[in-house]
């Protein structure tokens, strides 16, 4: 039996019987009537400065325990700059910003003490979009940018410029300057999607034994554990963070933000104490998807040619600049993925504004970039008269070809890809019979992500009933990695079923550093590091097998729960007889592996600012929508949905496909319903399920899908991520699909009804950037 | 004010405001959590209950209001070690779940649905979906599920009548 028959298979999951009678205990199912309730005093205006704040009245209200504010935890924390305190210190900088938390018996009375804060703010003028924030007379939502920490460095920061991040190759002013292409320009603007994970961010802090032990519902406890340490001033090995199973991240709990507070109060206290958003602070304070302003400009030649290209992209970070200064990055690999391009040069931009900070949602930057390029992409064809198809069969990248930061890319991965969407479309045939006298469109748009693999750990304990332990600090958010695709593959390293591998849930107490759940990775990172230490087990198996069957270690093979020798199936003995026989002799057999990114470089000098040079896995999908669209109403229609993933390996092909089905219809929300807009004092006017437009299960379709196999990954046994990405080309596919519909060029999502009806009847005016200069290198800072 | 019913087959008083809303007795006295609060307002149906064998979210439902009622939460579903509802044996058996959190809601709001419609249609199925939402799955496994389940219902009433004559 080989390793990988071991291994490929639809395991279903181990969790689903209890989550289906209820009895999963997700963190917020875990307040026990001892623990105290805290509620956070949150920021009513947009900008302003603390003048006064006395909370002395509150800690006399009844059932009130404790009363914290920015001043017991001064530390500051952020991705790449320290500029996020964990409760405004002296400054507002979001309408729902924490200033203070009241720790009670009950809820109702931590809420009845809200009122007794004393609370006087300095309104000031908030800047609210990033076009604000660019004016050259701006005010500076942080006044103290150049004193903050820089946790990474490289970036070009100022003012309200949180972080740059340039790629550049070839000459691209010389390409543009060809007498043989046309130039060909086009903008787009995008709002924030909310993730709306039906488990709000909630944690249960205590204080044990002189450390601080958090239960979370997070994807990043390792971040957790550390952003505690740093607003908290405590070396952060005196953090502990555990992880029930998560009710759904989709990137919102991606990093930290109320779990250090439960740590304090328990500090302060000598209490359990839990902290819930409600729904309302949940989607006011969301970490969306950013809003973005993208320009995009194109040199092309009479033949289809991409000589060059240059493109400005603008990320809203909110207040502090969390994930978006890492994302900066993603334009590289994103807009200035999918073509082969002659000269290349991309900016992309975290601008501060007074708005709730933004953060990281599935496909992150790829969705809104996806969308660009390829609307971009289909101007092109427009203007210049290509067959769009043809022209991405002619351009897409394939081996040998360089991205934007100069990384040359294995492969022909795009072109076989979207043959198969050719043939996918033969099998399921089109639907344009249902447009039923509505206008119909159809079109296949491609994208290129990436897995973020990085430090993983693994710990594997076989025991001598046969079964085998596997420590990580993975986390189950849902996509069946720890259920799934770890337990598959440990089981075929070792000879096992699946169902014997027992999955630790994450504690960092127990298991060594990991990046956490997120782009993809954890069936890649934590599964590389898992046969790693599946190697050392056995290592130590075979050796003490080998002894006891007076047979070299290398003639013996693991098979079916017995050590056995080569060819010789039944032969040899049981894996439990051989660790029983360890246990007694050398001692318990135990493994342990890790694993990181390879870090694959760039072409020297051509990235900037980038906390990732090149990608060392990346990852292509071709989708494709056909929609109909109501000319009376605007409504669109998806009538059908066709996808073809990368996905190296596919471990467990019906688990990926319910992922992709998943990921596909949280895109369409984003494509054509789900749109946040901020009110004129700096709030998410949709902070409930009645404002913010989910899509249902009427909305939706099911969706086509064909895995393509095959492609270079240094994943385990060649797999890939295959849970982030399906979300990356929806927006694309279905902004290019209502565009060919009516006939008119699409530069916004969502596409709601009434901004298609706007676009139809030509009211809808195009997006118009005047904070971007006309010259690329004018939105650089050096 | 004392409101009393029957609580997964057994009696439950309360004592307190008659108003309080049904999920916050499950939840927070009962500490009966397969019954979720998501949204608190009646739109997801996470929080989904049976009042006298009508599915309905018991967040929007005042506990005053269930005086007297039969009601069953997913715990009281299919209890201890007992078997699988169908329903759910079908979500299982499809692969639906993933992060789990609308499927208590669903199971609840969809075996009402499936006793009372046995011959629906897919799009029967979906419109019945209106008031649970589902943010990990695209659905379609889920109304997937349902149809086999109904379908297996279908076959095994056919054989039953098929014993009878």
């Amino acid at each position: 039996m080989s390793e990988l028959s071991a291994t490929v298979m639809n395991l279903p999951r181990r969790d689903a019987q209890d989550k289906l009678r209820g009895r999963t205990k997700y963190t917020n199912d875990r307040i026990r009537p001892d623990m105290l309730h805290a509620v956070l005093l949150r920021s009513t205006v947009p900008a302003g400065r603390i003048r006064k704040l006395d909370v002395s009245a509150a800690l006399r209200c009844p059932g009130v325990r404790a009363v914290a504010t920015g001043a017991d935890a001064p530390g500051l924390y952020g991705i790449g700059i320290a500029d996020h305190p964990l409760l405004a210190i002296d400054t507002i900088r979001y309408h729902g910003e924490p200033i203070a938390v009241i720790a009670a018996e009950t809820e109702k009375q931590a809420r009845a003490a809200l009122a007794a804060i004393m609370l006087e703010v300095e309104p000031l003028a908030p800047v609210l979009t990033m076009a604000e924030a660019l004016q050259p007379a701006a005010r500076l939502v942080h006044e103290g940018w150049r004193g903050y920490e820089v946790i990474t460095e490289g970036g070009a920061r100022g003012g309200n410029i949180a972080w740059e991040a340039k790629s550049s190759r070839g000459d691209v002013d010389a390409a543009f300057a060809r007498p043989d292409i046309r130039i060909v320009e086009s903008s787009f603007t995008v709002g924030r999607q909310s993730h709306v994970p039906f488990e709000p961010r909630v944690a249960i802090g205590s204080w044990e034994d002189g450390r601080a032990h958090i239960q979370t519902s997070t994807q990043v406890p390792w971040t957790v554990r550390n952003v505690t340490g740093r607003v908290m001033q405590l070396a952060p090995g005196r953090v502990r963070v555990t992880v029930p199973p998560v009710g759904g991240g989709f990137g919102l709990k991606f990093d930290a933000s109320i779990e250090p507070i439960t740590a304090l109060l328990a500090r302060m206290t000598g209490r359990t104490v839990v902290l819930e958003n409600t729904r309302q602070e949940e989607m006011a304070t969301c970490l969306c998807r950013e809003n973005a302003e993208i320009r995009i400009r194109s040199a092309v030649t009479a033949e289809g040619y991409i000589a060059g290209r240059e493109a400005v992209v603008l990320m809203d970070c909110g207040a502090y600049g969390g994930e978006q200064v890492f994302l900066t990055t993603m334009t590289a690999h994103t807009l200035g993925g999918n073509y082969k391009v002659g000269a290349t040069r991309l900016v992309s931009r975290a601008v501060y504004t007074n708005t709730p900070p933004n953060g990281a949602f599935r496909a992150c930057n790829g969705v809104y970039n996806t969308f660009a390029l390829e609307r971009h992409t289909d101007e092109i064809c427009d203007a210049l008269g290509f067959d769009p198809m043809e022209f991405r069969k002619k351009n897409v990248l394939g081996d040998g070809d360089l991205g934007a930061t100069g990384q040359v890319f294995e492969a022909d991965v795009l072109g076989p890809m979207l043959d198969r969407m050719d043939a996918l479309r033969v099998r399921t045939g089109t639907s344009e019979a249902k447009a039923d006298g509505r206008l119909y469109g159809i079109a296949t748009t491609v994208g290129t992500w990436f897995v973020f693999v990085g430090p993983s750990a693994a710990t594997v304990n076989l025991n001598a009933d046969g079964s085998a332990t596997l420590v990580t600090s993975g986390v189950e958010i849902g996509s069946g990695t720890m259920v799934q695709s770890l337990p598959q593959i440990v089981a075929g390293q070792l000879g096992l079923a699946p169902e014997q591998v027992i999955v630790r849930e994450a504690d960092t107490d127990a298991a060594g550093l990991d990046v956490g759940v997120g782009g993809g990775r954890t069936t890649v990172s934590i599964g590389a590091a898992s046969v790693a230490a599946c190697a050392d087990v056995r290592e130590k198996l075979l050796r003490t097998a080998g002894e006891m069957l007076q047979t070299r270690p290398e003639d013996l093979v693991l098979r079916e729960g017995r050590v056995e020798i080569t060819g010789r199936p039944g032969s040899g003995m049981s894996i439990p007889a051989v660790v029983a026989h360890a246990q007694a002799t050398t001692g318990p057999i135990t493994g342990s592996g890790a694993f990181t990114a390879k870090n694959t470089p760039a072409m020297s000098g051509c990235a900037m600012g980038h906390f990732i040079d090149a990608l060392d896995i990346p990852v292509f999908v071709v989708h494709e929508a056909e929609v109909a669209v109501d000319p009376d109403t605007g409504h669109v229609e998806v009538l059908a949905y066709r996808v073809v993933q990368d996905v190296g390996r596919a471990l467990n092909p019906r688990a990926i496909l319910g992922q992709i089905q998943g990921g596909v219809v949280q895109g369409l929300g984003y494509a054509l319903h789900e749109e946040v807009t901020l009110t004129a004092d700096g709030r998410i006017a949709q902070d409930d399920f009645e404002t913010y437009r989910l899509p249902l299960a009427q909305d939706v379709v099911p969706v086509a899908a064909d895995l393509y196999e095959g492609a270079p990954s240094m994943g385990p046994l060649g797999t890939k991520g295959a849970g982030e990405v399906p979300i990356l080309a929806v927006g694309a596919a279905i902004g290019c699909a209502v565009a060919r519909a009516i006939g008119k060029p699409v530069r916004q999502l969502p596409l709601t009804p009434p901004r298609v009806l706007g676009l139809l009847h030509e009211r809808e005016p195009p997006p118009e950037f005047p904070h971007i200069a006309p010259g690329w290198a004018s939105n650089t800072l050096c | 004010m004392t409101v009393t019913f029957q609580l997964n087959g057994e009696d439950c008083r309360f004592h307190g405001d008659p108003m309080t809303p049904l999920v916050d007795i499950l939840r927070q006295e009962r500490f009966l959590t397969g019954t979720k609060a998501v949204c608190r307002e009646g739109f997801c149906g996470a929080c989904t209950v049976h009042v006298d064998d009508e599915a309905m979210p018991s967040c929007l439902k005042p506990v005053g209001l269930v005086q007297g009622c039969a009601v069953t939460t997913i715990e009281g579903l299919s209890s201890g070690n007992q078997a699988l509802h169908p329903l759910q044996a079908a979500f299982e058996a499809d692969d639906a779940v993933q992060c789990g959190m609308c499927f208590p809601g669903m199971v609840m709001s969809l075996s009402a649905f499936v006793r009372d419609n046995p011959h629906a249609s897919r799009a029967e199925i979906k419109a019945a979906m209106v008031g649970n939402i589902c943010r990990c799955t695209g659905y379609e496994r889920i109304v997937d599920a349902v149809a086999v389940c109904l379908d297996q219902a279908r076959k095994a009433g056919q054989l039953v009548e098929g014993i009878n004559v």
